[in-house]
């Protein structure tokens, strides 16, 4: 046993050590206090969002689009319902006893079986819809109904499909929707300052977006903004109950200016042939027909092909998805006379009774080479008024060449060569309008003489597109000035003219009696179009080499190999005097502008004049 | 202010202010858990037969005389490693530990009896011994706790045995260990750690530990359960979100809401009030005993309370410094909170053991 004094001696000790243990344990539970302190009053607001982010999920909505309207408020592209059975992965206990069990009323195909198998397990992890089946039958929703009390995890609910009315009309013009890329989504979403999450979809093949044409240069406008719902989630993400719903904001209509009934008179006058046709009101500069031919269904394309029809029809020779109307490069040929005859008179080079004498050929003094008119033997001694109704090549070739090529530049610029005429076309070309610059640069050869000729008779290097055609068209319809064009009326349009012009209006009526003569004189290139219409249209019709024959008889050659045969193509607008519409017809391997491209262009305006 | 109560022919030993603040917190404890574990009635009813055995053990161990547990520490503490080996060879393997005995009745975690039976053991043996404990029984002491240690710790069981290591080592220190062999190990300890690093922690323990200082380096894989109880923690604010509404434990963002993290609950639901009410009982606990151990009739009484009560001390803030991210992650109940009995149990037989010890005088001093 120890001493009383080690005792008092040991209880001392002890009392010091253990105060000292407790010491320590205060300041650890002062250090406790302090950081439970900082957690819940300093950081409390920090942690409050952090606890409600972890709590809540958000999915986006998705809105409809907006319905596309012609100009007289039929609808072309809407949103059709169809009948989707969905399931709640989440409550059923056997994915194949349910399967066996619905198939008797729903037959479900391979593809849909497979991906329902895929889908299952994810969606049940965390209790999302499935959706089973779209574009349900009337009969097989009826079957469902019927016996839905045997299946209180399965419903059949609506989701939409965006449809063109008229899949294989307006195919380039409105041009259709598909799935878009992530890139694409995160930018559109961000636009609305949200992130990519999972998503409701109103459509049954998810996210929709412009791909093409007015679907895609008026997609901001069609979109619409997403929705939002709100739900509380456990830790494992699974949906407990909705807390919020921001319902999304339904897509703007777009009325554009596309005419159902001459687009319908379009396509049928094209019947397939290779070629395009843009029809613009000229007041306006609305275009109300743009059909690039031959056509496939938007439908087809947005319902999600099989990637056999797809390839079909990618690989098809007469290029179906390409866009000739907007794309498509063409030589003007003999449509540009009225423009050379023009500059001719702007530029003092001739006046309106000046005559030469037309042998039928030119030859460049240069080099001696013979540029053939299309007329064995010559017109004779001719006005530019018979050159245009004709269609003289001799008496442009010799304008031409007396013409300063840079000043011809120009002028062909004022008229929207080289240029974009529209304000919202999918994609449009600019075409090409040469210069001694470009050719330098891009052929390493410098300007010829020779060149300039050809620009004479829209031979050679330039190009347009049909659309800037019709620009071209209406440009001349309205004496020496046109709005831009576009799909939808707008104010915002300036019309742009010729710069310092000279010509005066009785010149220009000169050149529209010229032009009314191509179809009204019995010597006009179109003169078998005079029966096709009961009003007066002014036109100029072309005919664009493809292979250069110096001989009638070389051509029947040539045209042997249908690729070689010349384009048809032709410019027009009427009433005359006061012309509503412009249109031009580009029908490719066509051979005659006249009798080929003519009748396209007559029972289009037509069937837009006869409203 | 010990009391003794006087009937008829037999003495009760009793505390009534250790009594009523652990009976309060068994309650509180009770309410945690019923919004821990979702409400779910089984888990409840289980604990309340736990709190109620454990309030009745609690009273039946405060009535032996201390000479009674000095005389039969060793026996206890034996019964104790019984206990242990049994459970390495019968165990049942849960997450890959081994560390419960089914007894049938309930799973008994073996390593909650011997964190109570080895510091009883160690102030019997040290209470009559000279100032300063000598070299000799220091190491006798010393490995008896090291061995209890590995015991516990290959389990694994880093936490008990770490509460077991320092039981042993607080009693050895309060018993009077020589302050110049404190400095000398605490020097070999310090120059041994990245020796203990690399071979003695499991390497999910090495984790653990990183992640702490780093917690947002994986917010969802390792970080996760510090990150989870932060959050729970820091969003109940002043006043909580109230019963039953915490979202971190109702949602499961909160892992062991039940048993190791129910702090983060209660703070969750009741905010800084309600921690600083909770906190109180604890201090209070811890308070009395200090008071009761200065006041303990000899040395073997002194040594057992402080010992004990350090158990429950350091058990508590290992606890509570993992909940708010201040320590690693280990295993580690709130004490008379968590779910589980036989953690719960255990202190209630610790407190039962202080009562008595602090309650029995001396014939002399009667």
């Amino acid at each position: 046993m120890i001493e009383l004094e080690e005792r008092n001696l040991e209880k001392k000790s002890f009392f010091n050590r253990l105060v000292l243990i407790y010491f320590f344990f205060g300041i650890l539970f002062s250090f406790f206090i302090y950081q439970t302190y900082s957690l819940q009053v300093s950081s409390f607001s920090e942690y409050t969002s952090a606890s409600l982010k972890n709590k809540t999920r958000d999915m986006l909505v998705q809105p409809a689009r907006g319905i596309i309207y012609d100009r007289s408020g039929n609808i072309l592209v809407n949103n059709v319902p169809s009948y989707s059975l969905i399931i709640k992965p989440w409550k059923i206990e056997s994915l194949d006893s349910f399967i066996s069990s619905i198939g008797k009323i729903i037959l479900l195909n391979e593809k849909e079986m497979n991906y329902v198998n895929e889908n299952f397990k994810k969606k049940a992890a965390y209790n999302r819809e499935l959706t089973v089946k779209s574009n349900l039958t009337s009969e097989e929703i009826a079957k469902f109904e019927v016996r839905s009390y045997k299946y209180p995890n399965a419903f059949i609910d609506v989701r939409y499909s965006r449809q063109s009315k008229y899949p294989d009309l307006f195919s380039h013009a409105i041009g259709y929707v598909g799935g878009v890329s992530n890139d694409q989504l995160s930018d559109i979403l961000s636009e609305q300052k949200l992130k990519q999450i999972e998503t409701l979809y109103k459509y049954s093949n998810g996210y929709l977006i412009g791909k093409t044409g007015i679907e895609y240069t008026y997609d901001n406008l069609l979109r619409g903004s997403f929705g939002k719902k709100t739900y509380e989630v456990d830790a494992a993400g699974r949906f407990l109950r909705e807390l919020k719903y921001e319902p999304p904001v339904v897509g703007g209509n777009l009325f554009t200016t596309l005419d159902l009934e001459a687009q319908k008179i379009a396509l049928e006058q094209m019947n397939k042939r290779r070629g395009a046709v843009v029809a613009v009101e000229i007041e306006t500069g609305s275009i109300v027909t743009y059909l690039s031919s031959p056509s496939f269904s938007v439908n087809d394309i947005a319902g999600g092909m099989s990637t056999m029809d797809f390839n079909a029809l990618s690989k098809d020779t007469d290029k179906p998805f390409f866009d000739r109307a907007g794309q498509g490069r063409y030589s003007p040929a003999s449509t540009i006379k009225p423009l050379i005859g023009l500059f001719g008179l702007q530029e003092k080079i001739i006046n309106c009774d000046f005559t030469i004498d037309e042998p039928g050929f030119f030859i460049l003094p240069e080099d001696q080479r013979d540029n053939r008119g299309w007329k064995k033997g010559g017109h004779g001694t001719i006005t530019l008024n018979d050159a245009l109704i004709q269609s003289s090549n001799t008496f442009f070739f010799s304008l031409a060449y007396e013409s300063n090529i840079d000043k011809l530049i120009n002028y062909l610029s004022e008229f929207g060569f080289g240029k974009n005429p529209c304000l919202d076309c999918f994609n449009s070309d600019k075409g090409l309008l040469p210069s001694p610059e470009w050719k330098m640069n891009n052929l390493n050869f410098g300007w010829f003489k020779g060149d300039t000729v050809n620009l004479g008779v829209g031979q050679g290097y330039l190009t347009a597109t049909p659309l800037q055609l019709s620009y071209y068209s209406a440009f001349l319809a309205n004496k020496g000035s046109q709005k831009k064009l576009s799909f939808i009326k707008g104010d915002n349009s300036e019309s742009s003219g010729l710069n310092n012009s000279a010509i005066t209006d009785s010149d220009w009526d000169k050149i529209h009696e010229s032009m009314i003569g191509v179809i009204e004189n019995p010597k006009g290139t179109a003169r078998r179009l005079k029966s096709l219409k009961s009003y007066i249209i002014a036109a100029k019709s072309g005919t664009v080499e493809l292979v250069s024959t110096d001989t009638k008889e070389d051509y029947q050659i040539v045209r042997e190999n249908k690729g070689n045969r010349d384009h048809a193509i032709i410019i027009a607008f009427g009433p005359m005097p006061n012309p509503k519409y412009a249109v031009s017809v580009v029908i490719e391997n066509g051979e005659s502008g006249g009798s080929v491209a003519g009748p396209v262009a007559i029972e289009v305006l037509n069937s837009l004049l006869n409203k | 202010m010990k009391k003794k109560l006087n009937f008829t022919k037999f003495s009760i030993y009793f505390d009534p202010y250790l009594f009523i603040a652990i009976t309060l917190l068994s309650v509180m404890g009770l309410v945690f858990l019923y919004s821990a574990s979702q409400g779910d009635i089984n888990t409840i009813a289980k604990q309340s037969v736990f709190v109620g055995f454990g309030l009745i053990l609690m009273f039946m161990m405060s009535q032996p005389d201390p000479d009674f547990y000095n005389t039969y520490s060793g026996v206890f503490l034996i019964f104790s490693l019984i206990l242990i080996f049994a459970t390495m060879i019968f165990g049942k393997e849960i997450n890959g530990a081994k560390r419960w005995l089914d007894l049938g009745i309930f799973t008994l975690q073996s390593s909650e009896i011997i964190k109570i039976s080895l510091p009883i053991f160690l102030s019997s043996y040290l209470y009559n011994k000279h100032l300063p404990i000598n070299l000799r029984h220091t190491f006798i002491t010393l490995s008896l706790i090291g061995f209890t240690f590995l015991l516990i710790a290959r389990q694994p069981d880093l936490g008990t045995g770490l509460v077991v290591l320092m039981a042993g080592a607080y009693i050895l220190f309060l018993a009077g260990l020589s302050w110049r062999f404190i400095g000398t190990s605490f020097g070999i300890f310090l120059l041994s750690l990245p020796f203990l690093w690399n071979s003695f922690l499991e390497p999910f323990q090495r984790q653990r530990i990183q992640t702490l200082f780093n917690p947002n380096a994986d917010p969802y894989g390792t970080g996760w359960n510090i990150t989870q109880s932060k959050i729970a923690i820091g969003s109940g604010g002043i006043n909580g979100k109230g019963f039953q509404e915490g979202s971190q434990a109702h949602l499961d963002f909160l892992p062991e809401a039940e048993t190791d993290f129910i702090f983060a609950v209660v703070a969750e639901e009741f905010g800084f009030i309600g921690v600083c009410i909770l906190l109180s009982i604890f201090f209070f606990i811890l308070l009395r005993c200090l008071y009761l151990a200065f006041n303990a009739r000899d040395r073997f009484c002194r040594l057992t309370i402080g010992g004990l009560s350090l158990v429950f001390a350091s058990t508590l803030f290992i606890n509570l410094s993992m909940v708010a991210g201040i320590i690693p992650v280990v295993g580690m109940p709130l004490p008379f909170i968590s779910k589980g009995g036989s953690s719960l149990l255990s202190f209630y037989l610790a407190f039962g053991i202080i009562i008595s010890m602090a309650t029995h005088k001396k014939l002399m001093e009667r």
